[in-house]
């Protein structure tokens, strides 16, 4: 550990990093950048070599960048030529976002990065210690562009960390290599990339200046970028916060950490950066959106024209229903957007170009894809069902599609059929005559991409916004009951789950009669939807169950009657022999507390309520374990908008798709959406 | 309490072979339970199986055995025929040579059957016993609660079966047989075990309380034996044992045996019935809160309503939609619902029925 | 100071207030010396722990009233770690084996083989068998309580067991052939009073009758609640008054008034509200299944003869369910939609009535 051999190590290496990026720059500053940046300086160059990577998945990263350079050695000299050359390079990478302007992310948003970055950056020498930021979003709203973009124009240097893997990427990323302290740790790589990262965050600072020649100024302002960490902190989340606060108290620079939101719930950024880390460590915390289809449509667009423009008709540019329709089916993701954007381009010249492409191996699948692309898109021409049509290749679209699968489902648009082919219920089945349903259920759950129960969980908590009577409910009800039951069996559930929502999904459309003609649908209007509240109360109730019984091991009592009878009444008792954890579970759970009882009647009053009552919500959505689930429990029944709100949080579970924060507004937006597609039906 | 001393430490093993432990004094009478105590010795004193019997008889005699497979309600002596056969084949020395003896307590998959089972069954055996008295020249296995074996397990014991049937017979028992698979059932000969019939139940236990001085029971006390027991001696006996050890002092009443058996008392069931019949619902609630109070269990009282709702003068139609509802309260009972809900739901069916006669 | 549930609890089987005949029998099983499995069922409160107790400081003398909590970890064959409770004496080991969810079946077998291959150390003890007791045996899996009959079998010579469960209905009956069963009734009211009186006495203060009776009729014949509920009217108020309120435990106050809900308007929006009522109570630890009886009771007392007989019958319905399911509320929100739909129904049928 001797300081002396890192340097040399470190030395050593920068002397690759002064060979290498050589191509990656000028592939990546003048093939991608109409006007390469002028400093010309090794911050520029670095800086520029980074980002067209930046943007691409962090998974993926690296054979990309293999594949890349590859090309990038082929095409060196004969880069700006020939358009096919293009085609073989992720218009992701092509058209990344170069200025402010560019990006499509809320304007908002970037000034609060930008602001942050000024300050931390300029403080940097004052204010000792490193300072922290956290971006979170969906993937592909921009979070890394964002930071490239910004580090030109604040004029800084980024240094990224990349989970060392095997040797062989590091050939390829010598750059990264300089930085990654694991050359050292070579047989042991797993136990120590979290070593490795802790010298990484510590250390990279401190030995900069030596590898570094360039100007003083681009030294000081620099930063570190997190995307990746170390499966070790998925597991032991307690370790990154050990190094975080060694680093807050040691470190120089700033650091940015970027973590995507999963769709799946399990909230990675929750896990590595709860509330009370973010709070200590003075962790700021921007959440990025998903990007808002108009600002993604005039990126798309933009990006077509330069193409078809480049591409003299070999590239046939997408319509603008095509676009739209794009935007709308990658829910705000750019990345995802403009992969399709770009397979959907490829005419049919791709087929004869494809053997030519397939040697290049990249862009084999997307020359595959082609065909089918254009074949689902003049159907789609044809009909514009959303539901019949795949929208946009990748399939990232359906994942972000779970607020408007509960409104298909809930708001159950129907069509009403003609005189004269109207089926006929007998006279006692009257009631139960529908007009025809223009959603497939089924398929509307597949695509939410979500498991039949939890989807479940979601009609459950929103369903009865949508209903008028009370024997409709009671029908619903019971096929959500239905839909439970026939899960229940562990050993068939797997089999089962499928018709489990089924059930449950056909039953409340059926059973909500007061949607049953086409005529009346429109009768509900507008109804905010929200998040289950069954698996935190259910949490909770696990956890006081199992505090209970362990609190009270000694009264021998059979947990049923200790929660029923012994609690309850130890909090009417003064009874002293007590410890502290025992007062405390006493008052939280023992009380149901009848103070606030009558305003909870009046849950209407509530429901109105102002911002006021979001910090709080959100908070409580934020899975903080404090125990206060009545209150959320409440709150989140009766408050629309801070539901709505945490939603785009990033553990929100709802990943809805409206673009705007102004709550309300976005919602109405998506609403004249979802409307529109169902006229255009 | 003096008795528990080191002195008799082992007083309290369960012994499978206690024939010789009928002369150890009352202290160790008293840790025998008396099933094992009272278990046919030879063939001839197991009581009311002539079929089975006279089989056996038969290959006691000489005859050669074939595989069985005794089936049949628990308690009517399937154990007790196919052990007094063996011990009467081969004796006490050999007895425990020769006979393989598996029960649900054992572990019974798939390997046992096919490492100790085949490891027993390939084991060669003489025609003769040691004292010079012939003897039949193979094995016996016996397969307790052979409906617990896993198919599979089942599966692989056919194989062993045919292959071994120079040396082994084997002998299968179980309470359905329809658990038991096709090809294992049809390499043996059946024999169904009727349950006991009362006559004979109450015979045997009287010769029990009359070995066992120390009873005093009055035959009202037997005849609540035998009726509780339905058919199974086993549980006569073992009720007795525990009404005896629970009321040393006392003679055995009827409630005592009621009592340890968890059965209702009739009058319990009786009440509420007459509750559905002419009560009001706000009784029946009553009713039920008090049974469930009193810690019967739901399913008993389910099974004895279900026996006097039969017997009871209803319609067809009446019974048969209470009867519907009893399974359906039963499965829910199986489930782990909550008993006063399933015995008022129950019971509101009843009183429905039955006021729409009135 | 301790509660008086725990304060005046009879130690010994001679000392017990009610079902004394039982009490004798249990002290003839004793003397006798050979000690069967016991089965020991009934309601929640009737006194079942009690009663072992005092069985076994019977057995072992008050050697078994030095309790001390034991954390155990038994590793599964599947190497999952399990972690569990148990309180011990040097005789006997209680445990709750439904505390560990699927893997009780693990549990028990390990628990019950460690407690009966270790020596006894003392020679001076009398019974040469420990004693296993195993709370809320009706919630042990099926495979469990396969596994336990196989077990009880196996060390019947060094250990005893006695189970522990509200209803024998969920005990397979393999095991409850093998055990004697006892059962304890709730004591009736009048029992119930006289235990309050003469806990008050013991404590020196003065019980009117008619509060002793009014308590005794709340508790619904369970002793702990009665106790309890005795305790928590000393704390609201000395010296009693025939009159005074009983207090209630918040969550049944809660429960009633969501009930009250449920009656006095049907409509979506209310069941909505009533939702979030049952998840208040949900997260109050109030299991599902009490809550669901408790409503089922409350609102039996709001309707009519025949609306009863039909609310019974879902209550079951839905009671069955909720046992089976994953998620209670869906159930409990079933069972409270389907009631007021054929109550509003009921409603508006009486009002037609009337009018016409």
């Amino acid at each position: 550990m001797s300081k002396l051999s890192l340097g040399g190590k470190a030395s050593s290496s920068k002397l690759s990093s002064w060979v290498q990026p050589s191509f990656g720059s000028l592939l990546g500053g003048s093939g991608v950048n109409s006007f390469p940046l002028t400093k010309g300086t090794l911050a520029g160059e670095r800086k520029s070599k980074v980002q067209p990577s930046s943007v691409d998945v962090g998974g993926k990263r690296p054979r990309k960048r293999k594949v890349e350079s590859q090309a990038s050695q082929s095409q060196f000299f004969s880069r700006k030529q020939g358009s096919q050359e293009d085609q073989d390079e992720p218009w992701v990478d092509v058209y990344a976002p170069q200025s402010q302007a560019e990006l499509a992310v809320h304007k908002k948003k970037v000034e609060e990065v930008e602001s942050w970055l000024r300050v931390h950056l300029d403080l940097k020498i004052a204010n000792k210690g490193g300072a922290i930021l956290l971006l979170t979003g969906p993937s592909g709203s921009g979070k890394t562009a964002t930071v490239h973009v910004l580090a030109k124009d604040v004029d800084f240097q980024i240094q990224e960390w990349s989970n060392p893997t095997t040797s062989e990427y590091r050939m390829d990323d010598s750059f990264r290599q300089s930085f990654d302290p694991d050359s050292r740790f070579n047989s042991f790589h797993g136990s120590s990339q979290t070593g490795a990262f802790q010298e990484f965050l510590l250390r990279a600072n401190k030995y900069n200046r030596l590898q570094m020649s360039g100007d003083s100024q681009a030294q000081s302002r620099r930063i570190i970028l997190v995307e990746d960490f170390p499966n070790q902190f998925y597991r032991q989340p307690g370790s990154l916060h050990d190094i975080l606060r060694r680093f807050v108290k040691t470190g120089k620079c700033p650091v940015i950490f970027i973590v995507s939101d999963s769709l799946s719930g399990d909230t990675s950024s929750r896990l590595l950066f709860p509330k009370e880390i973010q709070q200590e460590l003075g962790i700021h915390h921007i959440s990025f959106n998903p990007v808002a289809p108009t600002s993604m449509l005039k990126v798309l667009s933009r990006i077509a024209a330069v193409e078809a423009s480049k591409s003299a008709g070999k590239i046939s540019v997408p319509d603008k229903a095509a676009l739209d329709q794009l935007c709308s089916g990658s829910s705000g993701d750019i990345r995802s957007a403009i992969n399709s954007l770009q397979f959907s381009s490829f005419t049919d010249f791709s087929l004869e170009k494809g053997l030519w492409a397939s040697k290049k191996g990249k862009s084999a699948a997307s020359s595959f894809k082609a065909p089918v692309r254009a074949k689902g898109r003049s159907r789609s021409v044809k009909s514009t069902d959303v539901l019949d049509d795949s929208p946009a290749i990748g399939g990232k679209d359906a994942s972000l599609f779970l607020f408007r699968a509960l409104g298909k489902i809930l708001y159950c648009k129907r069509e009403s059929y003609e005189v004269s082919e109207v089926p006929k219920l007998p006279a006692h089945l009257a009631e139960h005559q529908r007009d025809r349903l223009l959603v497939d259920p089924e398929l509307v759950i597949e695509r939410s991409h979500m498991s039949g129960e939890f989807f479940n969980l979601y009609l459950h908590q929103n369903y009865l916004d949508f209903y008028l009577n009370v024997d409709d409910v009671a029908r619903a009800s019971e096929y959500l009951s239905d839909a439970d039951f026939l899960t229940a069996e562990w050993t068939s559930r797997s089999t089962m789950l499928e018709y489990g929502s089924s059930v449950a999904t056909r039953g409340l459309i059926h059973s909500n009669s007061s949607r049953a003609q086409a005529a009346c649908q429109s009768s509900v209007g507008f109804k905010p939807l929200h998040k289950p509240h069954w698996l935190q109360i259910n949490r909770t109730y696990r956890e006081n169950y199992l505090s209970a019984q362990s609190l009270f091991i000694n009264f021998c009592l059979a947990p049923i009657s200790l929660v029923t009878e012994l609690v309850p009444y130890l909090a009417k008792l003064s009874n002293p022999m007590r410890n502290q954890a025992q007062i405390a579970f006493i008052h939280d759970v023992g009380h149901l507390s009848l103070k606030r009882f009558p305003g909870r009647l009046k849950l209407e009053a509530l429901g109105d309520k102002d911002p006021g009552g979001l910090d709080f919500d959100s908070e409580n959505e934020e899975g903080t374990k404090t125990v206060e689930p009545g209150t959320s429990s409440l709150s989140g029944d009766t408050t629309a908008e801070p539901v709505l709100q945490s939603s785009q949080d990033p553990g929100g579970d709802l990943p809805a798709s409206q673009p705007q924060p102004t709550t309300t507004e976005a919602l109405l937006d998506d609403e004249d959406l979802l409307i529109e597609e169902y006229d255009s039906d | 309490m003096q008795a528990f001393l080191k002195g008799s430490t082992q007083s309290v093993k369960p012994q499978r072979d206690k024939a010789a432990a009928g002369s150890g004094g009352e202290k160790r009478q008293k840790a025998v339970p008396w099933v094992e105590k009272y278990r046919p010795k030879c063939v001839d004193e197991v009581a009311f199986q002539e079929e089975v019997v006279a089989v056996l008889k038969k290959s006691l005699e000489g005859a050669d055995l074939p595989n069985l497979l005794f089936y049949g309600p628990p308690g009517t002596g399937k154990t007790s025929t196919i052990l007094a056969a063996a011990r009467e084949l081969y004796g006490p020395e050999l007895y425990r040579q020769r006979v393989l003896e598996l029960n649900a307590s054992d572990e019974r998959g798939i390997q046992v059957v096919r490492e100790k089972v085949k490891n027993f069954a390939q084991l060669t055996v003489a025609g003769t016993r040691p004292d010079g008295k012939a003897c039949p020249p193979f094995k016996i296995i016996i397969l307790d609660e052979a409906d617990s074996m896993t198919s599979a397990a089942q599966a692989a014991l056919r194989r062993t079966m045919e292959k071994e049937s120079r040396t082994t017979r084997f002998c299968l028992i179980c309470n359905y047989v329809s658990r038991i698979i096709e090809p294992l059932t049809s390499r043996c000969s059946k024999f169904r075990f009727k349950p006991l019939a009362n006559d004979i139940q109450q015979e045997r236990l009287i010769e029990i309380c009359e070995k066992e001085i120390v009873l005093y029971i009055l035959l009202q006390g037997i005849e609540a034996l035998v009726k509780v027991s339905e058919g199974d001696l086993r549980k006569a006996i073992t009720l007795l044992q525990s009404a005896a050890r629970l009321s040393t002092e006392k003679e055995i009443t009827e409630s005592v045996i009621i009592e340890i058996a968890g059965v209702v008392p009739p009058k319990v069931i009786e009440n509420l019935l007459q509750t559905c019949y002419k009560g009001t619902f706000e009784k029946l609630e009553v009713a039920v809160k008090t049974m469930i109070d009193e810690g019967y269990a739901g399913t008993q009282i389910l099974n004895q309503l279900h026996d006097i709702i039969i017997e009871e003068s209803l319609s067809d139609k009446q019974k048969s939609v209470i009867t519907e509802k009893m399974a359906v309260v039963d499965k829910c009972l199986v489930d782990g619902a909550d008993e006063y809900l399933q015995l008022l739901g129950l019971s509101s069916v009843i009183m429905q029925q039955a006021t729409q006669n009135s | 100071m301790s509660l008086w549930v725990d304060k005046y609890r009879p130690t010994s089987l001679a000392k017990l207030d009610y079902h004394r005949e039982q009490a004798n029998q249990l002290r003839n099983l004793v003397q006798c010396g050979d000690f069967p499995h016991l089965l020991v069922y009934g309601p929640s409160g009737a006194g079942k722990k009690t009663r072992i107790m005092c069985l076994l400081r019977e057995l072992y003398g008050a050697g078994v009233e030095k309790l001390r909590i034991e954390h155990q970890s038994i590793v599964a064959p599947s190497k999952k770690k399990i972690e569990i409770n148990t309180i011990a004496s040097n005789y006997h080991l209680e445990v709750n084996p439904s505390d560990a969810g699927n893997s009780d079946r693990v549990v028990i077998q390990e628990l019950i083989k460690t407690v009966a291959q270790s020596q006894q150390i003392q020679s001076s003890t009398q019974r040469e068998f420990k004693v296993v007791l195993l709370t809320e045996v009706d919630r042990l899996t099926k495979d469990a309580q396969h596994a336990l009959r196989r077990t009880m079998e196996k060390y019947m010579s060094t250990c005893r067991l006695i189970l522990c469960c509200n209803s024998t209905s969920k005990v397979i009956s393999p095991i409850r052939s093998r055990c004697l069963a006892v059962r304890v009734p709730l004591p009736s009211t009048e029992e119930v009073c006289s235990v309050l009186t003469s806990v008050c006495k013991k404590e020196g203060l003065l019980l009117p009758v008619e509060l002793a009776k009014r308590i005794a009729e709340k508790c619904g014949r369970n002793l702990r609640k009665a106790l309890l509920m005795c305790e928590a009217c000393r704390v609201q108020q000395y010296p009693f008054s025939a009159e005074q309120d009983i207090p209630e435990t918040d969550w049944e106050v809660y429960l009633r008034e969501t009930a009250n809900a449920i009656v006095s308007q049907q409509s979506p929006q209310r069941l909505l509200e009533v939702r979030a009522r049952l998840y208040e109570l949900l997260t109050h630890c109030i299991p599902p299944e009490i809550i669901m009886k408790g409503l089922v009771s409350e609102l039996l007392n709001n309707c009519d003869g025949h609306l009863k007989a039909e609310v019974a019958q879902m209550a079951a319905y839905y009671e069955h369910r909720l046992q089976l399911g994953n998620k209670a509320i869906y159930h409990l929100e079933a069972f409270v939609a389907k009631f007021m739909a054929i109550y509003k129904k009921f409603m508006e049928d009486g009002l037609d009535n009337l009018m016409f």
